[in-house]
């Protein structure tokens, strides 16, 4: 499942209130940091429900009530099922979805016709066999990320995705449905950041990952993730957002994963490492190395890449650049905000730019995006999903060529589809594989292929 | 017995029928063809910035008689030329963009949708009363240009509209139909959105441009 930096938790309440105050943003911009922000949004009125998406929830531990409540937020969203074995869990996300059918059999949720799109939240393991049934259904499909715990069940998914062309498959990578991801996109990419060297991601949280129930059946079936038999561990069930992330800045695949993974401090019986440390390898040498943690939240989640020009650093849907002193000035400059400091640009560290670069934040700093990843990759599936439906109400469902033109016309915001989480799934599963037997993975090509 | 009326009235009935198989046989039925360059755009104004939204769903039918020009460079008569068609939009198919054409704010979308009453209000829809031909084309590739008159529904109000349309025959049995026309979101009982004192403004454009293609009988098919 993905892990939002959203998450809730009294701990990171109060880290998310310190990162977003001025003090922050001041102590990076002394740093020599750049704000790079997306284009804000255009202010709009508060809008009365124009639900006219009917879509389920299937699978509602944490991660499914974090999205049940998104959906709840996004008024094109009419939640009209929510879906769990499990009645505490039922219960309390129907705290926010009063008026979605409860149910206990994912199966009903397909037999409706008038839903026409389902999210699949449920454990890793359980992906599959949800997923195939929506599609075979002939619903729109989010499936949460990564899509599998292992490649023979990622790559039957992305198979049956493939094969319904009337149908969305979106994965779970919410990051590149972030505005702020796309737009940081075309700047790397374009070779402003000079040779990247190398990039950098953390995930760290004081948490055990364990819940408790009534019954050793139901404690063992709530705590999944702690057992080899159906977790990916931390590299795989978190780092898949940020290691995707990466590659797809990189524009690569993974060539190579080394891990390693100790249980440190949750000797609770659990044989899930409760820390990691990864090295992903791309192509030309580059490297991303991963830490996770489960025992300690110092400086939370955030990632780097750095090059030879500058670097990125990403952290709660936002990010900083810092340029090299002697980086050549590029036209991408243009579209960040410049930090006033005396005669210079960004850059230098003089006693009262700091006030300085205060007054023109307030005055000039457009506004930051306001929803999270979640919410932009939820929204995207949706709009990507009426987008189909209104083609197919309009035109029939002959002409799959014409469905692709007539969206790639509609506006629609990128998201990540069932290639994009069936890549993830793979490079998931092989690093997973590499901390529980402290070895490097030398990534086979064809791992990837989907022929 | 005075068989004299009932006669006429079957000559009469006949002669009813008889058009109306002809009439019905005379007529070539053109559908929406997607994925072809179809597009709605919507324009406006408001008292902070100029507006634009646009949506690649235009589905419905052209039903044309004989004397409506089908080929490049076809020789047709000015005047009124025998016509059907009806066009839907589904509302949430139209986005705000920018000048650029990116995505400009779902936000802004919700609020255009929710001033569209949609739902329940879900398409904007348009029924063709006249087409009148008013001027030839200058060249073979040229179009032919119309005046059309009909019923537009938005938001669940309906008004009589008239507009210029540019028909251009293309080859292997497809049209190319464009036009423009602006309205005032008044007429329809649309409320202007009013947000800090930014107001839009009543006269939106909008124009399109249809791509349709003749269907074979055996495919031919209601519009939805």
């Amino acid at each position: 499942m993905g892990i939002s930096d959203n998450q809730s938790g009294p701990f990171d309440c109060n880290r998310r209130d310190f990162l977003k105050s001025g003090s922050f943003a001041t102590l990076m911009t002394m740093m020599g940091g750049v704000e790079l922000f997306a284009q804000p949004e255009a202010p709009a009125e508060s809008s009365a429900s124009v639900a006219n998406f009917k879509i389920a929830v299937i699978g509602l531990g944490v991660w499914g009530r974090e999205i049940v409540d998104t959906l709840a937020q996004l008024p094109q969203a009419d939640i009209a099922a929510i879906c769990d074995v499990y009645a505490p869990a039922l219960r309390r996300a129907a705290k926010d979805a009063p008026n979605a059918k409860q149910t206990s059999d994912y199966k009903t949720i397909l037999e409706t016709k008038e839903i026409t799109a389902v999210v699949v939240a449920t454990p890793t393991h359980q992906h599959k066999e949800v997923a195939l049934a929506a599609l075979k259904a002939g619903k729109h499909v989010y499936c949460e990320t990564p899509l599998a715990n292992t490649i023979e069940d990622a790559r039957e998914i992305a198979f049956a995705a493939k094969a319904a062309k009337q149908q969305v498959f979106q994965s779970g990578l919410q990051m590149r449905a972030d505005p702020q991801s796309y737009f940081l996109l075309p700047f790397i990419r374009s070779g402003a950041l000079g040779q990247i060297v190398m990039a950098r991601a953390q995930w760290h949280k004081k948490t055990s990952w364990r819940a408790t129930a009534s019954t050793p059946e139901r404690e063992q079936a709530l705590n999944w993730r702690l057992s080899k038999a159906t977790s990916l561990g931390l590299v795989g069930e978190v780092g898949t957002n940020q290691i995707d992330l990466t590659g797809w800045f990189l524009n690569s695949n993974p060539v190579a994963v080394t891990g390693f993974g100790s249980i440190l401090f949750y000797k609770d019986g659990r044989d899930v490492p409760d820390t990691v440390q990864a090295l992903i390898e791309y192509p030309g040498g580059v490297m991303l190395t991963y830490n996770a943690t489960l025992a300690n939240s110092f400086d939370a989640e955030y990632q780097m890449l750095y090059g030879s020009d500058a670097a990125i650093m990403m952290r709660e849907s936002k990010a900083w650049m810092f340029k090299e002193v002697d980086s050549p000035l590029l036209g991408w400059e243009v579209y960040a905000r410049k930090e006033s400091f005396g005669k210079e640009t960004g850059i230098a560290l003089v006693a009262d730019a700091s006030k300085g670069a205060i007054a023109g934040q307030k005055e000039k700093a457009p506004k930051p995006f306001t929803g999270t990843p979640l919410s932009f990759a939820l929204s995207a599936f949706m709009k990507r999903s009426a987008a189909v439906d209104d083609f197919v109400s309009g035109f029939g469902s002959d002409d799959p060529a014409a469905l692709q033109t007539s969206l790639s016309n509609a506006h629609l915001s990128p998201a990540a589809g069932y290639l994009e989480g069936f890549h993830a799934a793979v490079t998931a599963v092989k690093a997973n594989e590499a901390v529980n037997t402290g070895q490097r993975i030398v990534m086979k090509p064809e791992w990837y292929h989907l022929d | 017995m005075n068989k004299g009326p009932w006669i006429a009235g079957t000559i009469a009935l006949c002669a009813l029928l008889t058009a109306s198989s002809r009439g019905a046989d005379s007529m070539t039925r053109f559908n929406a063809a997607p994925g072809s360059g179809m597009k709605i755009r919507l324009e406006g104004t408001s008292t902070m910035h100029d507006w634009q939204a646009e949506g690649p769903i235009i589905s419905g039918f052209l039903e044309v008689g004989p004397g409506f020009p089908m080929t490049p460079g076809q020789t047709v008569t000015l005047g009124k030329v025998e016509a059907r068609a009806e066009a839907a939009i589904p509302v949430r198919s139209i986005k705000s963009i920018e000048k650029n054409g990116s995505p400009y704010s779902d936000k802004m979308d919700e609020v255009m949708w929710k001033h569209l009453k949609a739902p329940p209000n879900s398409r904007i829809s348009f029924r063709l009363d006249e087409l009148v031909l008013k001027e030839l084309p200058k060249s073979n590739d040229a179009p032919y240009v119309f005046d059309a008159t009909g019923q537009l529904a938005v938001a669940g109000v309906t008004n009589k509209v008239s507009f210029t349309v540019n028909v251009t025959p293309l080859s292997d049995q497809k049209l190319k139909v464009a036009g423009a026309t602006t309205i005032k979101m008044s007429d329809f009982q649309v409320e202007a959105v009013n947000l800090l004192g930014i107001k839009t403004g009543d006269e939106v454009k909008l124009s399109f441009v249809w791509p349709l293609a003749q269907k074979k009988p055996a495919e031919a098919n209601t519009s939805k």
